[in-house]
């Protein structure tokens, strides 16, 4: 008779193994089987063994086997923490699942065979990466142990093994020709299964009967401390374990800031920490709080279950804690000098880092007031001046000199600077490209000179302003206009879900009184009458998508219609105005440019990418790091987003109670004509607040204590500085903490994490 | 009033004796339920989750109106069904009160699963069993439910009075609490549970002076030591804490004996594992009582100085030593006879299983009666029967009065 024993976790298919090997043995020959499992605690991982006998006559032996002829390992790690080899018979064998070969195993008077089985099993996509299903393999190597034809295997596999029939027959064939140690035949084995049982007949020598042993008192069933034989740590295939992943609102900011951080650590009223936080990435907190589009809200995981959070008032309530904040120069400790041109977001932001840095920065403004497109762009109802005015007075004030009303080149700073940083923006609206293009004004000169000079080129109340273009310059001048008495309306080619506008400004302007046509674009423009402009329009329709993926507007033909209006103001697009860069013609791009003249130049803002003053941060940011770089020498990579991004499938929704938005209020006078208050307020403590407690906390740990609670094991605990941590010597790696995280702060890792 | 039988030391009682009378005593007449429920209140019991099942109802219902009423300073809850019934007291145990609890017949067979992790989790508790069968429906007088329980883990004492019922709660908390074992008391439907007889209703300090308040036992949770409970016990352990509890119960009857001779003591009213009435050389026939039938038996046999009555109060574990000793007297060709109210879905009943066991190899001659199944009436006229078939070619296993 032939004895195996088999040694497995629980998973790896042994027991099926076993039950089909003793089908192929009860065809080979008429043999008598018998194949058992003996389970522990019958989970994945769990040590588990398997019993099969083969033998001529009727097996009369119905208990475990202790001195198998050949012992089976499926998994190579048990061979540390469980006795396999105990009780094999002299001159008997072993195969191992293992990718050593058999030679590297020396087993005393016993012959050694191994095979790759969990390499072929996943080659073929047999159970899955972290638990492959090996069973088929092991029994094409024990065939090739016992000599039994493939044909005769692969017919059992495929009337007993439902999933995958093919792949585990392929599997089979693969280990039966991978048995490392099978040169040598073992006659041992093969003689064992075709002579008479003589176990059962065996004398056991040192026979004695166990006497129990003195018990004094009560045994009750409990447990005060771990059963040490339970350390379950060991079963362990998969490892789990905290770690933070990046959350949509940090990747998404342009300008790099770490929302997560700053929103938690404002819940925690920590808000001095929380604007430092900011600060690293972002000079402006008040105005990005007040003009960005929130790629951060709009990327938000809790957009799934209501409504993201309103990120914009709680960094704007922190910018606006500390406008008034006295800064401390930065000291100057490297020799090199460095120009910047243009003091909008993107030039200050580079003036102040490399400033930070500790490098004497020159920032050049053409106009007379600093700030860029902040300045001469943005309406005051949006951005109050004294906003601006203080976020920039903090950059002066750290070290950072700005030179007013002087318009320069590169060229021109060649001789006093080590490096010049170009950052322009895109000041100069697009042509229409249409006839009688000249009687159109042009929006960005419009709302500059409104700023700048109170200019409002004569418009007064009851005019009929004609907007042409769906972006935030048109809607800035339409509610502009407003204010100054005048009727303006935008024509858009599109319709209102194309709009490039922030939608919520769009939302205002139309509440404001703001008329919108949609599916309009204007054909031509002509002079009526002394001081009225004909516009012609056409109606369009919505085609096929374009390449910016928006659906392309059609004109609909003989749909023609002219109207007039008092002023036509186009505002469909704006451009860079490359004096800055000199007389060569060069393409504006992020970071160091390449110049004729040998000057060291870097691009950065509208002019290189972008659009938004949190985008022109971040490129100040970065031109400033590689700036930084070139300096001293050192190569610049632009840091890689990670792309672990926690995204809403990610997230145990359930665990979230819908919580309503905390919204700004909004300034809405009875009438708007002459007031250029701030349309948008801010938000109080309270309900900045209220509002952080909405976070879902994606991808960082927030104590929440789902994996304390579901952890079958008791495996999780609170360590000594108030972190839920796992304790490897009883995770057996079920995998239900990652499962139940809310937020995606845990993961699984196949390889072995440190205790 | 009692005299002592030269022959073998055993008590008897002397037909038509006058009532006893008992100091710091009240004399009542109540119902054997109400004995049951003032026994559990002079046992302060802590913690009573209840389930209401016919006939042990008027118990848990007596024992609901002493707590509301402040008489009772327990925690009584009205659960779901009896499995939550033992499921809450095993809870309760553990947490180290002392529970008491009622129930009947398919209550009790509900409850099986938490009868068994009570026993095994070693976790005293005293709970009263009003016994009826199950199925077909009955609600009348057997001792099926009980019976068919008796390898739960669970002592099992059995009452003849609402006196007995009453003293033998008492005994059986200073029992579970001493063994850590659960002890079930069973008394008959109607014939017990709704009879009114006189009671003698102890003191409550003469009863605090016998029963001490329960103290924390092995299992008891203890807020310095944590421990976990019900978990998957390896078979090395499990081996290992059956044999804890073989080595407990096997302590049982020698326990219980002193615990009675101790309440005798006590309270002046004796009782034993066993009681053997008129059981000498001269005794042909030997009748094996539980319950209530022992009294109409005694009544009978008053008229036959041949015939004598073993009254079985302990019963598992089956009381072996007192049997043996009760019967040593006994002749040779006396003859044993066995009333069996219950019915276990075997030729002979569960006393008559009990008896051979424990007397394994002697000489008697054993004969089965069942008699009274589902409260069917067992009058002095079926003891007679019994008597009569015994003597008049009987069978292994007789079913008297059926049809």
């Amino acid at each position: 008779m032939l004895e195996i024993r088999g040694h497995a976790r629980g998973g790896q298919g042994m027991v099926t193994a076993f039950e089909i090997l003793a089908k192929i043995f009860s065809k080979l020959d008429n043999f008598q089987v018998q194949a058992f499992p003996a389970f522990g605690v019958e989970r994945t991982g769990a040590p588990i063994q398997a019993f099969l006998r083969v033998a001529k006559k009727e097996i009369l032996n119905r208990s475990n086997i202790y001195h198998p002829h050949l012992v089976v390992v499926f998994d190579e790690s048990l061979l540390d923490q469980v006795p396999v080899f105990d009780g094999l018979e002299e001159g008997g064998a072993v195969l191992i699942n293992t990718e050593r070969p058999a030679s590297s195993l020396a087993i005393p008077g016993k012959t050694a065979y191994t095979v790759p089985a969990t390499r072929i099993s996943l080659e073929l996509g047999l159970g899955s990466k972290s638990l492959p299903i090996i069973n088929a393999a092991m029994i094409g190597a024990l065939a090739r142990i016992f000599e039994v034809s493939l044909e005769l295997v692969q017919e059992a596999i495929r009337a007993n093994v439902p999933a995958k029939p093919e792949a585990n027959m392929e599997a089979a064939a693969r280990a039966l020709r991978s048995v490392s140690g099978a040169n040598g035949r073992n006659p041992f084995l093969i003689e064992s299964l075709h002579a008479q049982p003589e176990k059962e007949n065996r004398k056991v020598e040192d026979l004695s009967f166990d006497i129990p042993a003195e018990i004094n008192g009560m045994e009750a069933p409990y447990w005060s401390a771990p059963l040490s034989n339970n350390k379950t740590g060991n079963w362990r295939l998969i490892t789990p374990s905290y770690e933070e992943r990046p959350a949509p609102c940090n990747s998404s900011c342009p300008a790099g800031t770490d929302v997560r951080g700053f929103v938690r650590l404002t819940s925690e009223q920590q808000f001095d920490k929380a604007l430092e936080l900011i600060s690293r990435h972002n000079p402006f907190p008040s105005i990005c709080g007040r003009v960005c589009p929130n790629f951060c809200e709009q990327n938000c995981n809790r957009n799934e279950l209501d409504r993201g959070l309103n990120i914009g008032a709680i960094e704007r309530f922190l910018g606006d804690r500390a406008l008034d904040a006295k800064v401390e120069p930065a000291p100057v400790r490297h020799k090199e000098r460095i120009a910047v041109i243009g003091s909008g977001p993107a030039g200050l932001t580079a003036g102040l880092r490399l400033c930070e840095k500790g490098y004497a920065v020159t920032v050049f403004e053409a106009l007379p007031q600093a700030g860029g497109m902040m300045r001469a762009g943005i309406p005051r109802f949006r951005l109050p001046d004294e906003v601006l005015g203080q976020e920039i007075r903090r950059i002066e004030q750290r070290g950072v000199k700005i030179v007013l009303n002087k318009k320069v080149n590169v060229e021109e700073l060649a001789s006093s600077f080590d490096i010049v940083i170009a950052a322009t923006g895109s000041h100069v609206g697009s042509p229409l490209r249409i006839d009688g293009e000249e009687f159109a004004r042009d929006g960005l000169n419009f709302l500059r000179e409104f700023k700048l000079d109170h200019d409002a080129d004569g418009l007064h109340q009851g005019q009929e302003v004609a907007i042409i273009g769906g972006g935030n310059t048109a809607i800035d001048v339409a509610r502009t206009v407003l204010r100054l008495g005048a009727m303006p309306t935008i024509y858009y080619r599109r319709t209102i879900k194309e709009m490039p506008a922030i939608a919520q400004e769009v939302k205002e302007a139309l509440l404001e009184g703001v008329k919108i046509e949609f599916l309009v674009a204007p054909i031509a423009l002509a002079p009526a009458g002394p001081a009225k402009v004909a516009l012609t329009l056409t109606q369009m329709e919505m085609g096929e998508p374009d390449e910016s993926g928006r659906r392309r507007p059609i004109p609909v033909s003989g749909s023609e219609r002219t109207i007039l209006a008092d002023r036509v103001i186009k505002a469909i697009g704006q451009r860079s105005d490359l004096f800055a860069l000199g007389q060569q013609p060069v393409e504006p791009q992020q970071g160091y440019i390449e110049l004729e003249s040998g000057t060291s130049v870097f691009c950065a803002g509208d002019m290189a990418w972008g659009g938004t003053v949190t985008e022109a941060i971040g490129s100040g940011n970065k031109v400033a790091e590689e700036v930084h770089a070139y300096l001293r020498g050192k190569p610049y990579h632009e840091q890689e987003t990670l792309p672990e991004i926690v995204l809403p499938k990610d997230i145990n929704y359930a665990y979230y109670l819908p919580m309503p938005r905390h919204y700004n209020k909004l300034h809405h006078p009875k009438s708007l004509t002459g007031d250029f208050t701030e349309v948008t307020r801010g938000m109080d403590e309270q309900e900045v607040i209220a509002e952080t407690s909405r976070c879902l906390h994606c991808g960082e740990c927030f104590n929440c204590g789902n994996c304390y609670n579901f952890c079958p094991d008791a495996a999780i605990h609170v360590d000594e500085e108030g972190r839920l941590r796992i304790d490897y010597d009883y995770c057996k790696g079920c995998g239900i903490c990652v499962q139940e995280c809310p937020c995606s702060a845990m993961q699984f890792q196949l390889t072995e994490a440190v205790s | 009033m009692k005299k002592e039988n030269s022959q073998n030391g055993i008590t008897l009682e002397a037909p038509f004796q006058d009532p006893p009378r008992y100091p710091r005593h009240v004399q009542v007449v109540m119902k054997g339920n109400y004995a049951a429920a003032e026994a559990a209140r002079l046992c302060r019991a802590g913690f009573i989750p209840a389930y209401p099942i016919t006939p042990q109802t008027t118990i848990v219902e007596r024992l609901s109106e002493m707590v509301a009423e402040g008489k009772l300073d327990a925690t009584y809850i009205n659960m779901d069904s009896e499995h939550s019934v033992f499921a809450a007291a095993m809870g309760a145990a553990i947490g180290g009160e002392r529970v008491f609890t009622a129930t009947a017949g398919n209550g009790l067979f509900y409850a099986h699963e938490v009868l068994q992790a009570i026993a095994h989790f070693r976790l005293p508790m005293v709970m009263c069993n009003v016994g009826r069968p199950s199925i077909p429906w009955n609600i009348w007088s057997d001792q099926s439910d009980s019976l068919s329980q008796r390898d739960t883990g669970w002592i099992q004492l059995y009452g003849e009075s609402s006196q007995e019922v009453l003293d033998t709660i008492i005994q059986a908390y200073v029992l579970t609490e001493k063994l850590q074992i659960p002890v079930m008391v069973v008394l008959d439907a109607f014939y017990q549970s709704h009879t009114s007889e006189n009671v003698w209703l102890p003191d409550q300090n003469l009863v605090d002076r016998f029963l001490p308040p329960i103290q924390p036992g092995p299992m008891s949770i203890d807020l310095k030591q944590p421990k976990s409970f019900g978990g998957l016990m390896p078979p090395e352990h499990y081996n290992r804490l059956n044999y804890s509890y073989w080595k407990t119960v096997n302590q049982t009857e020698a326990l219980s004996g002193k615990i009675a001779a101790d309440f005798g003591a006590h309270f002046g009213r004796m009782y034993d594992n066993v009681e053997a009435v008129n059981i000498g050389s001269h005794t042909r026939l030997v009748l094996v009582t539980l319950s209530s039938i022992t009294s109409t038996a005694r009544g009978v046999i008053r008229d036959y100085p041949e015939i004598g009555l073993l009254k079985l109060r302990l019963f598992k574990p089956f009381p072996k030593e007192a049997v043996k000793k009760a019967l040593a007297p006994l002749s040779k060709d006396a003859a044993i006879a066995i009333v069996e109210r219950n019915f276990l879905g075997d030729n002979e009943g569960a006393i008559m299983q009990e008896m051979k066991r424990a007397l394994y190899g002697s000489h008697y001659k054993m004969y089965d009666f069942f008699a009274g199944l589902g409260g069917k009436d067992v009058p002095p006229e079926t003891i007679e029967k019994i008597i009569h078939r015994a003597f008049h070619q009987p069978e292994a296993v007789n079913w008297i009065d059926v049809g």
